[in-house]
C-alpha cells in the first residue's frame, strides 16, 4: 500500500511557532504530514481544502491560532466555517469528514499540537488512503492549428456575416461589459487564439444561447464556444473558474470510479423508493449547492429534489435512487474539460444501464439537457428515456382529478437557458404555472426563449457584469408587481440570491425566490 | 360489467343526453355495440331527438344486459350522461339515489344538493385536442373508466368500427384522455378516502 499524504495548513503565527518548537526537539513528527506554511487559517478556503484532496491528500489539518487569538481577527472564525462547510461536503462526497479536521493552538502548546498531528495521522491510516485516483493528467494532445480550424468548419463560424445582431442580443453586451461575440469569431478566423480579447471573452460567455437564436446565420454560438474552451486548456490555458474552482474539484474528485458517494442521506423518511422501480430520479448537484452556499441567503435547492419525490410519490411513482450518483458533468463540458467530463458520463449511465432503468426523471434543467442531449452527442448513447420532472407532472396533471390550492402570491418567472431555450420548451413550464392558482402571474419584459440569464453558467467568469445582469433582472422582477420570483434552475436561485447580498443596495433587491416544483408540491391536492 | 353468469341478471340502463350535433347517438350506439359485439353481452339502442338537427335536445337510451332484454325504454337510468344543462334538468328530478350521474363540467350545472357526480370538462378537452366534434368520445372513456361498464377494449375497438375513415387514431386518442381523466378521478376519490390529499405530508 502507498503511504498516505496528509497536507498540514499551518497558520503562520501561533501554531508555527510550536510547530518549529517540535522540530527544534527533533520531535517524532508522523512522516505522512507535509506542512504547508499559511499567512492565515481564514484565508485557505474551501477550494483550496477541497483540492488537497482531488491532487491525493488523504487528510488535511488546517491548523491556526486560538480563537481570540488571531492577528487579523477573524480569521479563526472564517477557518471554522470553511472547515465545516467542506466537511460536510467530504461527507457527501463519501469521503469521509473525518478526513479533514480543523484545530488551533497557542504557540507554547507544542505538546497538545504533537498529540492531534500523531492522533490524526493514526486515524488516517485506519481509514487508508482515498478512494480519489491519482491525479489525472491532463489532456494536451499535440493539438494544431488545423484542430482549431476544424472546430471554425464544425460550427461553420464562416458564415458570420458580421452584422452585429450577437452583440445586440447579448445579455453581457448590453449590460455593458466590452464583450463582442463576433469579435471573438473574427480573431479565431484570423487564426490569434492568443488574442487578449480571446483569452478574456472566451470565459466569460454565458452560452445562454441568446446570440444563436438571433444569428441570421446560425452559428451556434453556445456549442461553438463550448468547443474552444475544451481547445484552450488543451493548450494549457487556465480556466477563469469562480468559487476558486471548488465546483471543477468535486466534478473531478468524482470521476475516479472508487469514490462511492452518499448524497441521499437527507431523503425524509415518509418518501417511498423502490430499489427495482423502471424509473430513477436523478438528483443532481443541490446537496452540494446547499452544503456550499450555506452563507448565501439560506440557498436550499435540495427542497426541490424533495418536493420532487413528493410529487412522483403522489402520483404512486416509488422511482429508485442511484445510490452512487456523480455529477452528470454539464459544468465540466462547458468549462471546457471535456475528459473529465465523459468520465462522470461513463460512470453514470454505466451505473444507469446496470440497473434496468427504463426513464430516468430529473427536476434539474442542466441534468436534463445533459443526459438526454450532451451523452449521446459525445459519444455516450443512453438507453433510457430522460424526462424532466415538468413533463412528468405536465402529463400526469392533464389527466386530470387533480387540483391546486390557492397560492397567495404574485408571480414573475426566470427561465432556465437550458430548458427555455435550448430545448425550446419555454411554454411548459408556463403551462404549468397556468394550472396553479396564484394572485397573479406577470411575465419580465424579457421573457421564454428571450429571457435574460441569471448571469452566470458552469461556475466559470462570474465579474462585476454578471452581478449587474442579476440586479437588473431582480429589479425587473419587482418593477412589475411580482412579490415571488419562480425559478427553474438550481443555479439561477443562487446567482440571483447571491445578488441579493449586496450591502449597499440591500432590501432594494430582496424578492422572495422559490423552485416551480415546490410550490406545484405544495399546492397540489387531489380534486 | 361482467360477462354472462347464469341465472342473474345484471341490467344496466343508461341514458346519454345533450344537444343535437354532439354525437350523442353516436355515442349511445358506440357503447351498445361495444357491450354486445365486444363484451358479448345483449343491448338495444333508443334514439330520440327534436325535429332540429343541430341544437335540439337529443338523447340516446341504452340498456346493456346479460340476458335478452324485453323492453328497451328507460325510465329511470342507473347512469346519466349529460352534456348540455336543459339535458340534465329534464331527468334531474327522476334520478334514483343510486344512479351514477357523470357530466360535462362545463356545460352542466348541478343543482344544490344533487347528490355526487362525476365531472369532465369533455369539450374543453377536445377543442385542445382540435375537434370539439370529439367530445362524445371522450364522455365514452370517461363513462368507460369510471362506470366499467364495458370493457376498456370493447369500446377502443366499437369506436375505432364507428368512426369514420381516417380519424381513427384521433378518435382513439380522444378516448384515451377522457378514459384517463375518469381513472384520475377514482385514484383522487381513493387517496383523499385515505387521507392523502396533498404532495407534502
Amino acid at each position: 500500500m502507498d503511504k498516505s499524504n496528509i497536507i498540514l495548513f499551518l497558520c503562520n503565527w501561533g501554531p508555527h511557532t510550536a510547530f518549529q518548537l517540535l522540530q527544534d526537539k527533533g520531535a517524532d513528527i508522523p512522516y505522512e504530514i507535509k506542512m504547508v506554511r499559511i499567512p492565515c487559517s481564514g484565508r485557505i478556503n474551501k477550494s483550496l481544502l477541497l483540492k488537497a484532496f482531488e491532487k491525493g491528500a488523504d487528510g488535511v489539518a488546517l491548523v491556526g491560532c486560538s480563537s481570540g487569538a488571531c492577528r487579523y481577527g477573524n480569521g479563526t472564525d472564517i477557518a471554522g466555517t470553511n472547515i465545516a462547510d467542506t466537511r460536510s461536503i467530504l461527507k457527501l462526497m463519501g469521503l469521509g469528514e473525518d478526513r479533514l479536521r480543523h484545530a488551533t493552538f497557542l504557540p507554547d502548546e507544542a505538546d497538545a499540537l504533537l498529540t492531534f498531528l500523531t492522533d490524526f495521522a493514526g486515524d488516517i491510516r485506519e481509514m487508508r488512503k482515498t478512494p480519489v485516483a491519482s491525479p489525472m493528467p491532463s489532456l494536451p494532445e499535440n493539438r494544431s492549428v488545423d484542430f482549431l480550424r476544424g472546430i471554425l468548419t464544425k460550427h461553420d463560424v464562416y458564415a458570420c456575416q458580421d452584422c452585429g445582431k450577437c452583440s445586440s442580443s447579448c445579455p453581457l453586451t448590453l449590460i455593458g461589459k466590452p464583450f463582442s461575440p463576433r469579435g471573438i469569431v473574427n480573431s479565431l478566423i484570423a487564426g490569434d487564439i492568443d488574442d487578449p480579447s480571446v483569452q478574456n471573452d472566451i470565459w466569460s460567455c454565458l452560452t445562454c444561447g441568446l446570440c444563436y437564436d438571433r444569428c441570421p446565420s446560425a452559428v451556434n454560438f453556445p456549442d461553438f464556444i463550448r468547443d474552444i474552451r475544451c481547445h484552450i486548456i488543451s493548450l494549457g490555458n487556465p480556466v477563469r473558474e469562480t468559487h476558486n474552482g471548488f465546483f471543477q474539484s468535486l466534478m473531478r474528485i468524482m470521476t475516479s470510479p472508487e469514490v462511492k458517494t452518499q448524497k441521499w442521506a437527507w431523503v425524509p423518511e415518509e418518501i417511498k423508493l423502490d430499489d427495482n422501480s423502471p424509473i430513477l430520479f436523478f438528483g443532481g448537484c443541490a446537496p452540494y449547492f446547499d452544503a456550499f452556499f450555506r452563507h448565501h441567503l439560506g440557498v436550499e435547492t435540495t427542497n426541490i429534489l424533495k418536493d420532487s419525490l413528493r410529487l412522483l410519490n403522489f402520483f404512486d411513482i416509488k422511482p429508485a435512487l442511484l445510490e452512487n450518483e456523480r455529477c452528470c458533468g454539464h459544468d465540466l463540458l462547458w468549462a471546457g474539460d471535456e475528459a473529465n467530463f465523459l468520465k462522470l458520463a461513463a460512470l453514470n449511465v454505466d451505473m444507469i444501464h446496470s440497473r434496468n432503468i427504463e426513464e430516468v426523471v430529473t427536476a434539474c434543467p442542466e441534468c436534463f439537457r445533459t443526459l438526454s442531449h450532451d451523452y449521446p452527442e459525445r459519444g455516450i448513447p443512453v438507453r433510457f428515456k430522460v424526462t424532466h420532472i415538468y413533463d412528468f407532472l405536465e402529463r400526469e396533471i392533464d389527466k386530470g382529478g387533480v387540483d391546486f390550492k390557492k397560492f397567495r402570491k404574485t408571480i414573475t418567472y426566470q427561465d432556465s437557458c437550458r430548458l427555455s431555450r435550448f430545448d425550446n420548451r419555454a411554454d411548459l413550464p408556463r403551462r404549468l404555472i397556468k394550472r396553479l392558482k396564484p394572485d397573479g402571474f406577470h411575465e419580465m419584459p424579457e421573457n421564454g426563449r428571450a429571457a435574460v440569464c441569471c448571469g452566470n453558467s458552469a461556475w466559470i467568469g462570474c465579474d462585476s457584469y454578471s452581478k449587474a445582469l442579476q440586479v437588473k433582472r431582480l429589479r425587473q422582477s419587482r418593477a412589475n408587481g411580482g412579490n415571488l420570483l419562480v425559478t427553474s434552475c438550481p443555479k439561477c436561485q443562487i446567482h440571483l440570491r447571491c445578488a441579493m447580498e449586496d450591502p449597499f443596495l440591500g432590501d432594494e433587491l430582496a424578492v422572495e425566490i422559490r423552485d416551480l416544483t415546490s410550490i406545484i408540491a405544495e399546492t397540489i391536492n387531489w380534486a | 360489467m361482467s360477462r354472462k353468469q347464469e341465472n342473474e341478471n345484471i341490467k344496466k340502463e343508461v341514458i346519454i343526453t345533450g344537444f343535437g350535433g354532439q354525437g350523442i347517438v353516436l355515442a349511445g350506439s358506440i357503447l351498445g355495440k361495444a357491450a354486445a359485439l365486444g363484451d358479448h353481452l345483449e343491448s338495444t339502442l333508443v334514439q330520440s331527438y327534436g325535429p332540429e338537427s343541430r341544437g335540439g335536445a337529443c338523447s340516446a337510451q341504452v340498456v346493456i344486459s346479460n340476458l335478452p332484454i324485453h323492453y328497451p325504454y328507460i325510465r329511470t337510468p342507473d347512469i346519466l350522461v349529460c352534456m348540455s344543462q336543459s339535458a340534465y334538468e329534464k331527468y334531474a328530478d327522476q334520478l334514483k339515489p343510486d344512479t351514477l350521474l357523470l357530466i360535462d363540467q362545463d356545460l352542466v350545472r348541478p343543482m344544490p344538493g344533487c347528490g355526487d357526480y362525476y365531472a369532465i370538462p369533455a369539450t374543453r378537452i377536445a377543442e385542445e385536442l382540435g375537434r370539439k366534434m370529439m367530445a362524445n368520445i371522450i364522455m365514452i372513456g370517461f363513462v368507460t373508466s369510471i362506470s366499467k361498464i364495458v370493457s376498456e377494449e370493447a369500446a377502443r375497438n366499437s369506436i375505432r368500427d364507428s368512426v369514420p375513415k381516417g380519424t381513427e387514431e384521433a378518435n382513439i386518442k380522444a378516448f384515451r384522455k377522457g378514459f384517463e381523466y375518469g381513472l384520475a378521478i377514482l385514484k383522487g376519490r381513493e387517496k383523499k378516502a385515505s387521507g392523502h390529499t396533498g404532495a407534502i405530508a
